[in-house]
């Protein structure tokens, strides 16, 4: 039975209800609410195939079952495509630098402020190229994340620098070398140093370290990440790809005030909070 | 690579309309192939928005690769397999793909289970194929373990297992990424996609004509047992000769879930079905029922298959005619 006849059935069952209903006072009633109940629940059955349009109807053989997979199937890719957030601009520059050995250059220039409301579009190629080295450090995640500085850059393990500015190595084991100071001047407000702070969400909890140079946030990775999920929805392994780079966005906006990242709003907060303490015994 | 799309073997020069890319991504090549004009761009334009396209459609792959891997530790669902008992909130991606997973492993009667993860670490498919760092899981896994054993709750979007167990995702997960791609490329006709024996081929090749698709013979190196021709549908084939166990030389890739060994009664499968997710989960599922049920299963199912049986014997569906 296709939808088309369910409908139907649901219609006629509706009408015949609502007029045994009416016709029929003393047991009609009941019956015929019973029908329409009947009814609507076949219509509703209905109901669900229409968002499936686009599942090309076979002829063959089918049976429920297969329309149920089928249906399925389609569904679960919708659900995904939903959730997951449209990116604009190349992610080329990620899968070249997958292969961080093939890459030469050791000089990183960070010096450049990039635009700071899209981290995706012109930005992308420098930043993608700093990242290559660190991308040894990243894909091993640290078993037992110590909360201590490892006196470790990324520029380490390759030779290369990381940029002019990044005296101070922050500790930071989970982030890769965040965009350097930008070129306007911020609010001196902070005192210079590390700092570190915790923000909770129900996935769970995200310690951001915040680098202060010159009065300036110079450097925000996270250092730990405890939630459940990957903090590469909110701080990619390999930044510079378009996707949401929330520690970036601490640097080029000096503050936390980031981007919540669609299908990561929990750890967006939970970063931000993090920030927000971090940054609260700068000013202390 | 299992099937072989004819075309890529003489790749011309991609044509200034035409974009082919290929990475290296879950454990295969994947190589997206779009053709011809996008509607209502032209030119520089309409190459650039055609490049993004393709690097978002190759996007997915990294991200389902991510959430799905059982070769990293770290990854959702190996992260899942450290809590049991406890409902644990995931994922869009974890649970669409193991909703649907257990949903054919339900169709299947268990001939198709994803819970065979840690049978399938423990007969040495464990080695990440980028770094070739093997991984080694810490299981209490007393007893045998299945499909029944993963509980879902679509309402807060979690899944409980109930008991110690590894989800090996890799039959949906490659396919569910090819759809996702598909969906990338919606605005173009003509595309192909490949990744590793996972096809989804859409419009026409550059040609003009349906995609033409070689299916390889399970036992002669770079011959073709058939080939097909399929317009807007996933075509997926696994085959006996792929990713031979490290512990096992006779083993493969494809476990009997309800023995714990490699099925042996098949030596390829072909599925055409329409989306590449439930072809690659179907092709799983009738490598471990055989020949005679796994055609079987297509017809009930409503999706069009070639089997292979180890003696190089054919079994079609009735529908499977039309796409020569």
């Amino acid at each position: 039975m296709d939808k088309s006849t369910l409908l139907l059935a649901a219609i006629i069952l509706a009408v015949f209800g609502a007029s045994v209903a009416a016709g029929h006072p003393h047991w009609g009633t009941f019956t015929g609410i019973a029908i329409i109940l009947l009814a609507a629940g076949l219509g509703a059955g209905t109901l669900p195939l229409r968002s499936q349009d686009f599942v090309e109807e076979r002829t063959s053989p089918t049976q429920r079952i297969s329309n149920g997979l089928i249906t399925l199937s389609s569904a679960a890719i919708v659900a995904i495509y939903a959730a997951g957030y449209h990116r604009t601009s190349p992610a080329a520059h990620r899968f070249d630098s997958q292969i961080p050995q093939q890459r030469t250059s050791a000089t990183i220039a960070i010096a450049t402020p990039p635009p700071a409301a899209n981290p995706g579009s012109a930005a992308a190629p420098p930043v993608s190229s700093s990242a290559a080295p660190a991308i040894k450090k990243n894909t091993k995640r640290p078993s037992t994340p110590s909360r201590k500085a490892a006196p470790s850059s990324a520029s380490d393990s390759t030779g290369s620098s990381v940029s002019s500015t990044s005296a101070p190595s922050p500790g930071s084991t989970t982030n890769p070398p965040a965009v350097a100071a930008p070129a306007v001047p911020a609010k001196s407000a902070y005192k210079d140093g590390v700092y570190l702070g915790w923000g909770s969400c129900r996935h769970g909890d995200i310690e951001a370290s915040v680098t202060i140079q010159d009065g300036k946030i110079a450097l925000v990775a996270i250092s730990q990440c405890l939630t459940r999920y990957s903090c590469g929805w909110i701080a990619p392994k390999i930044p510079g790809a378009g996707l949401p780079d929330l520690p970036s966005q601490v640097v080029e906006r000096q503050g936390p005030k980031v981007d919540y990242v669609s299908g990561a709003t929990e750890s967006s907060y939970a970063f931000a909070d993090a920030v927000v303490a971090a940054l609260s015994k700068a000013t202390e | 690579m299992h099937s072989l799309m004819r075309s890529s073997q003489h790749y011309p020069k991609p044509q200034s309309n035409e974009v082919v890319r290929t990475v290296a991504l879950m454990g295969t090549f994947v190589t997206v192939h779009v053709v011809g004009d996008m509607a209502g761009h032209k030119g520089e334009t309409e190459r650039t928005e055609r490049e993004l396209a393709v690097e978002r459609a190759l996007d997915w792959f990294y991200k389902i690769e991510e959430c799905c891997t059982r070769f990293e530790a770290s990854s959702e669902v190996m992260q899942l397999a450290t809590r049991v008992g406890v409902r644990v909130p995931v994922s869009t991606i974890l649970f669409e793909a193991v909703q649907f997973a257990l949903a054919v492993a339900e169709a299947t009667e268990g001939a198709f289970d994803p819970t065979v993860g840690y049978a399938m670490e423990s007969l040495g498919f464990n080695r990440e194929y980028r770094t070739g760092q093997t991984i080694r899981t810490a299981l209490d896994s007393s007893g045998s373990v299945s499909y029944r054993d993963v509980r879902l709750d679509a309402e807060r979007q979690t899944i409980t297992l109930l008991r110690p167990l590894i989800l090996d995702l890799g039959a949906v997960a490659k396919g569910l990424a090819v759809d996702l791609a598909v969906r990338e490329l919606q605005s173009f006709e003509n595309f192909a996609i490949n990744a590793g024996g996972d096809l989804y081929l859409a419009g026409c090749n550059p040609n003009g004509e349906p995609w033409s698709i070689g299916i390889r013979h399970p036992r002669r190196d770079n011959e073709l047992i058939d080939s097909i021709r399929v317009s807007n549908r996933a075509v997926c084939t696994s085959g006996d000769y792929e990713k031979r166990a490290a512990a096992d030389e006779q083993g493969h890739h494809i476990l009997d879930p309800r023995t714990g060994s490699s099925a042996n009664a098949v030596a390829s499968v072909t599925v055409i079905a329409p989306t590449a997710m439930l072809a690659d989960a179907l092709a799983t599922a009738a490598f471990v029922l055989g020949p005679s049920d796994g055609i079987r299963l297509f017809h009930r199912l409503g999706v069009d298959g070639l089997i292979i049986s180890p003696t190089l014997e054919l079994y079609a569906t009735r529908g499977f005619s039309e796409y020569h």
